[in-house]
């Protein structure tokens, strides 16, 4: 565990290129222990670039990303003991198709942690029950709804104890209907103390929960502070533009 | 190990080749056209005809699916004259077997290029007040050629590659003259090797169409 | 016309001994072709270009190929360039195997590539291995996708091994042939060479329609 000061995670300078494109340029931000930050802006503005490039889906082309105060480490196996160390949830879930609800949540303590089986599907059942699917944990993801699929993503990724959960766009693909039930379950992670970095578009999950708000387009930051400032007081004029065409009125 | 090469025989032969790389590419094209007339005939009949006519069409078209060409265009050239008393050269008992076997696969095709049109685009026509006839040909059809077609790019490389079997009934086809050719030369490996690349560049053009289709349909995505 | 349907009775045993074969050079060449499908899609996706181009080369070569034409081309030039007398059955093998392998590569490859990249992304974000990613999360689902149609190429070999009959394979067309010309019953001897490929083929095919059915992608 680290100290309250250093910070989970930190981006220094952080610089991401796709071929002639520039998805990142230049960003720099750092996530205290306990805090959410929500990333938002526009398509195309970098923020799940900077997502992936945290646990080394994509590689940087400049520039630090810090872990705990330590750098991502730049070969293959420290790399995959980092990203235990971090929890992803994805936008369209990724959940195993071939594996049960409760295998799928069993899928990191037993393949990467080595857990025996026993104690891997006791954390898989403790897990479940806490995102509210218990009694799902024997059904395959194709009978499962989609805010259903997702919360059981939320407990796989927790299962190997991440110091950080990122989510990326996590509603984004669900029925509006189960957007609630998602929202609710990573509030629930946010009052625990979890330390989480999530892109999205929910405006007002941001408003209530983030401790701090983010602002990127086209590959910077443009601004950086809590939801108070970022939705009622934009300091930055891009940052206005941006709600307004959300129709966000405050 | 010292291999001579000599392409001499085969420069002399040039036009006996050239007369059977004809005829192979016109038998795929006569077996292409009746295998596409014979199946979709089969493959709308199988979607729209009367019931009773259902089992008999599925009975052969898998059968075709059972039976290898050969046998088919040994049987259609040495049996078929004993039954019907109707003897066909070479090259037309080969055009029937080959046709009828492949319009088996093509009747396929159809039928699953039908099937693929949501029966709500038969439904919402139906509504309009169109007869089935003309929601079939104006609403489910054009959809369904699309869908078909990268599938019937790949019936013109099948064709061409059946075409060589039809040398078995001495249909004097260009493999057929390649074979001739090797044990008269006594210059087998020049002879194979040319008609491999022969066939190569005939094909490899047809395969490379037909990825390039499938991939254009797959961006397309389905409705 | 009189016919003599007493003479497929006489030779039932050779004909079922042809079977015998069709089906052994069957198996033999599929045995072969597995494992050589797999080295080709392993090839053609690794990130070594060399290799990538010449499995696509191999594949490529043997698609746009007649098989009888490769049965053919084998015969001859195999002996020759190696020096080594093949028999008719191993010329039958080495040709079929090739052109099985092929096919079987290009299956493999877009069975694996049809897994969305999300699946391995959730695998490699839990820590998982390159290696892990692949057994647990992205081969158990390709063997689904190509289950079905590794059965279609299965039917399509069961039909081409009757190409080698023009190679004297003792297979079941070559039999069934050879006793036409010798017995001169036409008729006969073909039309059960065919209900003998019917009845063999006939629940091939079922069984690989139970296996789309089955397996089938439902996106």
């Amino acid at each position: 565990m680290t100290a309250p000061s250093v910070p989970v995670l930190a981006y220094e300078n952080v610089r991401k290129r796709f071929g002639s494109f520039t998805a990142l340029n230049g960003v720099s931000l750092e996530v205290a222990h306990g805090e959410v930050v929500c990333l938002i802006g526009p398509s195309g503005s970098g923020k799940s670039t900077l997502l992936r490039c945290t646990n080394g889906l994509e590689t940087i082309d400049g520039g630090r990303i810090l872990l705990d105060g330590a750098p991502l480490p730049p070969d293959a196996a420290g790399m995959r003991r980092v990203r235990r160390r971090m929890g992803m949830v994805f936008q369209n879930f990724e959940l195993f198709p071939h594996r049960t609800a409760i295998a799928n949540v069993m899928s990191g303590p037993l393949t990467v942690l080595r857990m025996p089986r026993s104690e891997a599907e006791h954390r898989a059942e403790t897990l479940l029950d806490k995102v509210g699917l218990a009694d799902k944990a024997k059904s395959y993801p194709a009978d499962l709804s989609g805010g259903q699929q997702q919360r059981v993503a939320i407990a796989r990724a927790l299962a190997t104890e991440p110091e950080v959960m990122l989510f990326d766009e996590p509603t984004s693909a669900l029925d509006p209907e189960t957007i609630g039930e998602v929202l609710g379950v990573m509030k629930q992670l946010a009052d625990e103390g979890m330390t989480m970095v999530v892109v999205t578009h929910e405006m007002t999950f941001a408003r209530r929960v983030a401790n701090r708000v983010a602002v990127l387009e086209r590959g910077a930051l443009v601004e950086l502070g809590p939801p108070a400032q970022i939705f009622e007081q934009p300091q930055v004029a891009r940052t206005r533009d941006f709600l307004s065409h959300l129709g966000w009125s405050g | 190990m010292e291999i001579d090469l000599d392409f001499g025989p085969l420069i002399a032969s040039w036009r006996f080749l050239l007369g059977g790389l004809g005829l192979t590419l016109a038998l795929s094209a006569l077996t292409v056209l009746c295998s596409l007339v014979l199946g979709g005939a089969v493959g709308l009949a199988r979607c729209y005809g009367p019931r009773w006519l259902r089992w008999p069409l599925v009975f052969y078209i898998d059968s075709m699916r059972a039976i290898p060409v050969l046998v088919v265009l040994v049987w259609g050239y040495f049996a078929l004259p004993l039954v019907s008393g109707v003897t066909l050269p070479p090259f037309w008992a080969a055009l029937a077997a080959l046709s009828v076997h492949i319009a088996a696969y093509v009747a396929e095709i159809v039928r699953a290029g039908i099937e693929s049109v949501r029966p709500g685009q038969t439904r919402a026509a139906l509504a309009l007040g169109m007869s089935r006839a003309e929601a079939v040909c104006q609403v489910v059809l054009p959809q369904a050629l699309v869908r078909m077609l990268p599938a019937f790019g790949s019936i013109l490389s099948i064709t061409i590659k059946d075409t060589a079997i039809a040398s078995v009934i001495a249909v004097p086809e260009y493999l057929n003259c390649s074979q001739t050719l090797a044990g008269q030369s006594f210059r087998p490996i020049e002879v194979w090797f040319v008609a491999m690349a022969v066939y190569f560049m005939i094909l490899f053009p047809v395969t490379r169409a037909v990825d390039i289709a499938y991939a254009r349909l797959a961006s397309l995505g389905r409705s | 016309m009189t016919l003599d349907w007493a003479i497929v009775w006489e030779n039932a045993g050779a004909l079922a001994r042809g079977a015998e074969i069709t089906v052994l050079l069957a198996v033999a060449t599929m045995l072969l072709a597995i494992p050589g499908g797999v080295l080709l899609a392993l090839m053609r996706l690794s990130p070594v270009r060399p290799l990538a181009l010449a499995s696509a080369g191999f594949t490529e070569f043997f698609r746009n190929l007649p098989l009888l034409l490769v049965i053919y081309a084998a015969y001859y030039i195999l002996p020759l360039t190696t020096g080594i007398s093949f028999s008719p059955f191993a010329t039958a093998l080495v040709a079929l195997a090739l052109n099985v392998s092929a096919y079987n590569g290009e299956t493999f490859r877009a069975g694996i590539q049809s897994i969305r990249k999300g699946q391995s992304e959730a695998a490699l974000a839990l820590g998982m291995s390159r290696a892990q990613v692949m057994r647990e999360v992205v081969l158990p689902q390709a063997a689904r996708r190509i289950a079905p149609v590794l059965a279609s190429t299965w039917v399509s070999l069961f039909k081409d091994t009757s190409l080698v009959s023009v190679i004297a394979v003792g297979e079941l067309a070559y039999t069934a042939m050879r006793i036409r010309s010798q017995s001169f019953r036409v008729l006969e001897m073909l039309t059960a060479m065919a209900a003998i490929y019917w009845a063999l083929g006939y629940p091939q095919a079922k069984l690989t329609d139970w296996l789309y059915r089955r397996f089938g992608v439902r996106e």
